[in-house]
């Protein structure tokens, strides 16, 4: 195999599929990159049995052939050459020389044929879907996955298409994100799957703002087609609880508050959070909200920001964690948080159809 | 709060049982978080069975049980324990479709009948329904409980010293809560407030099994209060010393000078005593004179009863160690015994150590030992014990004798290494043998308190570092044991016995710190 490539077009590749490469792992083959040079190009694989990703891209091809090399190595190989012109010519012993200006690098790799292949599509429900919304919705969504392995089945973003409508929830048992957009989709598509954390994050770093993207569903895989890249991921086995149970009922109070300016009094105030409770106390009076914090041993902070309340003085505590997190991914302006009583749930919403559930904690003394 | 739920008769159906229960949690649930809250999310849970220490609750959907489990179980499961001292974890499974809810009831109601037939503890018949507290189930929770096993109250010696000590500890293990709270021993070391305090536990646990009984050292409290600092588990600390119906503190006096730690005590002390819960302590010295403890707690630990445990008399000491011979199978006469407790007195420690060592020569040595000879075998141990006795000058002199050079150097400005290492030894020994103040030895010697406490502690670091230093400590120790006779008292000692030399009073003084 010979060929020559752009640096930075290489580099660009690398740096996208190597986040899949785990770290400490058995196989040392699931370290390496596929590289596959053919006719039209270049294709770089990565996978660690659950996540596959393959990109394709531009590259002068002398020679065609295949061979892997350890893929973290040869990204920062690749990001420290010193010209942006690559020779790379790989032998059959799959040992790969590079040569870039005056370097020359030697990298020594195992065959291709050892790299495990990716299982086939069958009967895949497919549709398009606009990119954009897509990250969006991720990003309003999955800070909210529980990181609990025990509970594996929320390990993931759960999917919903159905009822004209593409659903993504997240929750963790202590706080659940949800996004509902209108979407039509081809009737026969309704599905739901729970697409899982590491597939998340990588699909959402291939995401962009434009374009649309392909998606494949069968019972245990996803695929997501989109540029040059295409994800595969295993799904998540097991039934998705019923969210719904948890989304409170009408709310008696609604505050509407600007997110910046919440976002960062909650930021200074939670600096003196109290470990051991590990909650601030929000008062909602008369359009105004003060934030405190109080940690018998460190001190004491507080903050006041004007809002828009007219109901009773409302005292909850919540996890400044689980209050900044929407706020960090969210874009609009303006946020509203519904409230029933003390001890009851809150609920953030925006204008747009997205709520996320957050349980007070209790108020001691 | 606290109230126990009657565990049912035989004919009377587990299910009455778990229904009663749930009652019971439900409205403490309802107290603690607020009926709003109770009602939002618990209001269709069910219990289903208790089961090798864990509560099973049926939940009415996953996300319920996952909801409820990740905000309320901490609390759900400190309410049952409240009831049920064996239960350590709850679970909580869901009813999902009617056919498996009938299955389950139908296997559920067949693994009833069978276990019947079989007269063995059902899965769904908790085992505290049935428990019949075995000597081995007591005596494995004891052990739980922090508790020695050597420390019960059969093989407590009372006598007058300890009469009222005796008495109370008697009294707090049959009514826990409700004789004496708290109950505070302090004696000098080794005179049994540790085995009272365990004498207790085993007591209380052997008429109440399913009691939760806690034996820990206030440095195990501080340690384990540390602990759950660092690993941000206050809650489970708190629980689990705040739930106990007996508390059982030794060596409080280890509270001193710690503020954190107080005030971490002061609120387990108030919890369990607002639960009338028992607390027991143990100090080497009264509430008041332990150094820097917050006046609220030392006005908590006086607030009960207060008893102190006293030396023991001779018949006392001569009881315990013809008891600890028996119980040691030990060949020693009474006649031996006699001697020693003529000799030692005070530490039930120093006295067990003098029989051991009686015990032994008798059978290492062929000849048969005769009482009379019983004083020279355990001098050593008499002498030191009860320092009292040795003057000042005695051991200046053993001092001086053992580094070869004259009594009155020590006393004089000389300071080269051999001199000045004799002086330092001769401090040590003065102040760890006899109860001279510094400022007394000081004076004796002509120099000020700070010389002294310098010359203590460079002492009993060198005897750390050097076995020579150590050696010749124990030897000059020794030496002072056998001349026990020739005794110098204390009051003669301190009338007559002046700084004999003190020509340079103002003499820049190189020893001290």
């Amino acid at each position: 195999m010979k060929f020559q490539i752009d640096k930075d077009v290489f580099q660009e590749a690398l740096n996208q599929v190597q986040h899949v490469v785990s770290n400490r792992t058995t196989l040392p083959i699931l370290s390496n990159v596929l590289i596959e040079a053919d006719e039209l190009g270049l294709q770089l694989s990565t996978t660690d049995l659950d996540v596959t990703i393959t990109k394709r891209i531009p590259a002068n091809i002398s020679t065609p052939g295949s061979t892997t090399l350890p893929a973290r190595r040869l990204a920062s190989i690749v990001r420290e050459l010193p010209t942006s012109e690559i020779d790379f010519e790989v032998n059959e012993d799959n040992a790969a020389t590079v040569r870039s200006g005056p370097s020359f690098f030697k990298i020594l790799g195992l065959p291709s044929s050892e790299f495990p292949t990716i299982g086939e599509f069958s009967n895949a429900k497919e549709f398009t879907i606009d990119q954009k919304l897509l990250g969006d919705a991720l990003r309003k969504t999955s800070y909210a996955i529980s990181t609990d392995e025990t509970r594996y089945v929320l390990n993931g973003v759960n999917c919903l298409i159905g009822d004209g409508m593409l659903t993504l929830v997240a929750t963790d048992g202590r706080r659940l994100a949800m996004v509902e957009q209108d979407l039509e989709f081809p009737a026969g598509n309704e599905s739901g799957v729970i697409i899982p954390t590491k597939a998340v994050h990588e699909l959402q770093r291939l995401l962009g703002d434009s374009g649309e993207l392909k998606v494949s569903l069968t019972d245990s895989q996803a695929g997501f087609e989109l540029n040059d890249s295409h994800l595969i991921t295993k799904l998540i086995e097991g039934n998705y609880p019923n969210f719904r149970q948890v989304i409170p009922g009408d709310a008696n109070h609604r505050v509407t508050v600007e997110r910046e300016i919440l976002l960062q009094a909650v930021k200074r105030v939670s600096l003196l959070v109290n470990e051991k409770t590990n909650s601030i106390r929000f008062t909602f009076d008369d359009n105004r909200l003060s934030i405190s914090a109080n940690s018998p041993e460190v001190g004491e902070a507080e903050e006041s920001i004007d809002v828009r309340y007219d109901g009773p003085k409302l005292v909850v505590a919540f996890n400044p964690e689980f209050v900044m997190a929407p706020l960090r991914n969210l874009s609009q302006d303006e946020v509203f948080i519904d409230l029933i009583d003390e001890s009851s749930p809150g609920v953030v919403k925006i204008d747009e159809p997205f709520l996320y559930v957050i349980m007070p904690m209790r108020v001691t003394n | 709060m606290h109230t126990p739920v009657p565990f049912p008769q035989d004919d009377e159906s587990t299910k009455g049982f778990l229904k009663r229960l749930w009652k019971v949690v439900t409205k403490d649930l309802k107290d603690d978080l607020g009926t709003s809250t109770f009602d939002l999310w618990l209001s269709d849970f069910k219990l289903v069975a208790l089961d090798q220490n864990e509560v099973v609750m049926r939940a009415p959907g996953s996300m319920y049980a996952i909801w409820v489990e990740e905000n309320f179980k901490e609390t759900i499961l400190s309410h049952f324990q409240k009831h049920i001292a064996d239960c350590k974890s709850i679970r909580f499974d869901v009813a999902t479709a009617e056919q498996q809810a009938k299955k389950e009831r139908k296997r559920a109601a067949k693994a009833k009948s069978e276990k019947e037939k079989s007269e063995q503890v059902t899965h769904l018949k908790p085992k505290v329904l049935v428990e019949v507290a075995s000597d081995d189930k007591i005596r494995r929770r004891g052990l739980e409980a922090g508790l020695v096993e050597t420390f019960s109250f059969d093989n407590f010696v009372p006598g007058e010293n300890s009469e009222l000590g005796w008495a109370a500890a008697k009294a707090v293990a049959a009514e826990p809560g409700k004789t004496y709270q708290p109950l505070f021993f302090h004696s000098p070391s080794g005179l049994g407030k540790t085995h009272l305090l365990h004498g207790i536990g085993w007591e209380s646990l052997r008429l109440r099994p399913r009691s939760k009984v806690i034996f820990v050292t206030a440095e195990q409290f501080a340690n384990d209060y540390i602990d759950a600092i660092q690993k941000n588990s206050l809650m489970s600390f708190r629980k689990k010393y705040r739930e106990a119906d007996l508390l059982l503190i030794d060596d409080v006096q280890f509270l001193g000078r710690k503020e954190g730690l107080q005030q971490e005590f002061f609120h387990t002390f108030n919890r369990l005593a607002d639960l009338r819960k028992q607390i027991v302590l143990a100090s080497d010295c009264p509430a008041t004179e332990i150094v820097q403890l917050e006046e609220r707690l030392v006005s908590r630990f006086q607030w009960g009863l207060t008893a102190e445990i006293h030396r023991p008399g001779l018949e006392t000491r001569a009881a315990i160690l013809r008891r600890k011979r028996d119980d040691w199978n030990m060949e020693v006469s009474d006649e031996m015994i006699d001697s020693i407790v003529e000799r030692v007195s005070g530490n039930v420690r120093a006295l067990e150590g003098a029989l051991i060592r009686v015990a032994m020569v008798a059978t290492m040595n062929e000849e048969e030992l005769r009482p009379e000879e019983v004083p020279k075998v355990i001098a050593d141990i008499c002498n030191c014990e009860d320092g009292k006795n040795i003057g000042m000058g005695e051991i200046k002199k053993a001092v001086a004798e053992h580094y070869n050079v004259d009594v009155e150097i020590l006393d004089g400005k000389k300071r080269t290494a051999r001199v000045a290492e004799a002086r330092q030894v001769a401090m040590f020994l003065i102040r760890t043998l006899t109860d001279f103040s510094l400022v007394e030895i000081a004076a004796n010697f002509g120099k000020d308190h700070g010389t002294v406490i310098y010359a203590v502690r460079k002492v009993k670091k060198r005897c750390e570092d050097s076995p020579a230093t150590k050696n010749a400590v124990e030897l000059i120790k020794r030496k002072l044991a056998r001349g026990g006779t020739q005794v110098e008292s204390k009051k003669t000692f301190t009338r007559n016995a002046r700084p004999r030399i003190s020509s340079n009073p103002e003499g820049i003084d190189l020893e001290g710190e």
